[in-house]
């Protein structure tokens, strides 16, 4: 799952992780990525989540997701420009697994995914 | 209190090239005195908090279409308003947030906001400029810039 307010970002994230060989649900926001998940048989391996989105922001997000336990096994990867220390640690304690400053390359977000298990190590998109 | 150079915002421009538009290496954003006329595509974020500013992106309009053909992998004849205000929307989010980083903690990032210039001047009420940076890409003028509240300031 791709959660980003820009349409620009979204596809740019859907082409590396579709070549990485994961099929892409995307949102703009995250109080449309909560009810997306709400309506889905089977939740997201993973989910990549900007921060600053209108609506609902990424931490906020990760904090209704870590609520709930059926969405436990969501891995939790905040791809965005806050860079700040205290907010990269809020985001950790929120819930993320992982954490990505923008701009990122291909191989940053590749590296990060398999660093999590979800991609083969030494794996380029 | 340090504010962001010229130097700072050429490093992070590049950074922000080679990520999503220029990833080969092979047509970058080149520094020069060319600066976009009107009509422009302005791009804007401001920051508030610590520090008290905006960071500005102005593109001539081919220039806008250039960049969000790019970025949304489209043909420039099939970029649409909407499709500008979301790219150049995006870079100026992505520099905005690389020029926050230099900037005390507290300081907070805006949503985007994007606007098309026909005529006049572009200003920035209250505001001092802190640093520029001028340049072409692909021939098209580019210019980014730092402002920050005199009350800041």
């Amino acid at each position: 799952m791709v959660i980003d307010d820009s349409r620009a970002m979204r596809l740019i994230l859907r082409r590396i992780v579709t070549q990485l060989g994961f099929e892409v649900v995307e949102a703009g926001n995250g109080r449309e990525a909560l009810d997306l998940l709400e309506s889905m048989d089977q939740p997201p391996q993973v989910a990549l989540i900007d921060w600053n989105m209108p609506e609902m922001n990424g931490l906020e997000f990760v904090t209704a997701v870590r609520s709930q336990e059926r969405f436990r096994q969501i891995t939790l990867m905040m791809v965005t420009t806050e860079s700040e220390h205290g907010q990269i640690v809020r985001a950790l304690a929120a819930g993320a697994h992982e954490y990505v400053i923008k701009p990122f390359t291909p191989e940053a977000i590749t590296e990060k995914l398999a660093l999590l298990g979800l991609v083969p190590s030494g794996t380029m998109s | 209190m340090t504010s962001p150079t010229t130097d700072d915002l050429q490093a992070i421009t590049e950074q922000v090239w080679l990520s999503y538009l220029d990833p080969e290496g092979t047509n970058p954003f080149l520094p020069s005195e060319q600066a976009p006329t009107m009509p422009c595509v302005i791009a804007a974020v401001s920051v508030t908090g610590a520090w008290e500013g905006h960071v500005v992106m102005s593109f001539s309009t081919e220039a806008s279409k250039k960049a969000s053909s790019a970025l949304l992998g489209m043909e420039d004849e099939e970029v649409t308003t909407d499709d500008i205000a979301d790219a150049v929307g995006e870079l100026v989010n992505v520099i905005g947030g690389n020029v926050k980083s230099l900037l005390p903690d507290g300081s907070l990032l805006s949503l985007p906001h994007v606007a098309t210039i026909d005529e006049g001047v572009n200003k920035w009420p209250a505001a001092v400029e802190v640093c520029r940076l001028q340049g072409s890409w692909q021939n098209e003028p580019i210019a980014i810039s730092v402002w920050t509240s005199k009350s800041t300031g």
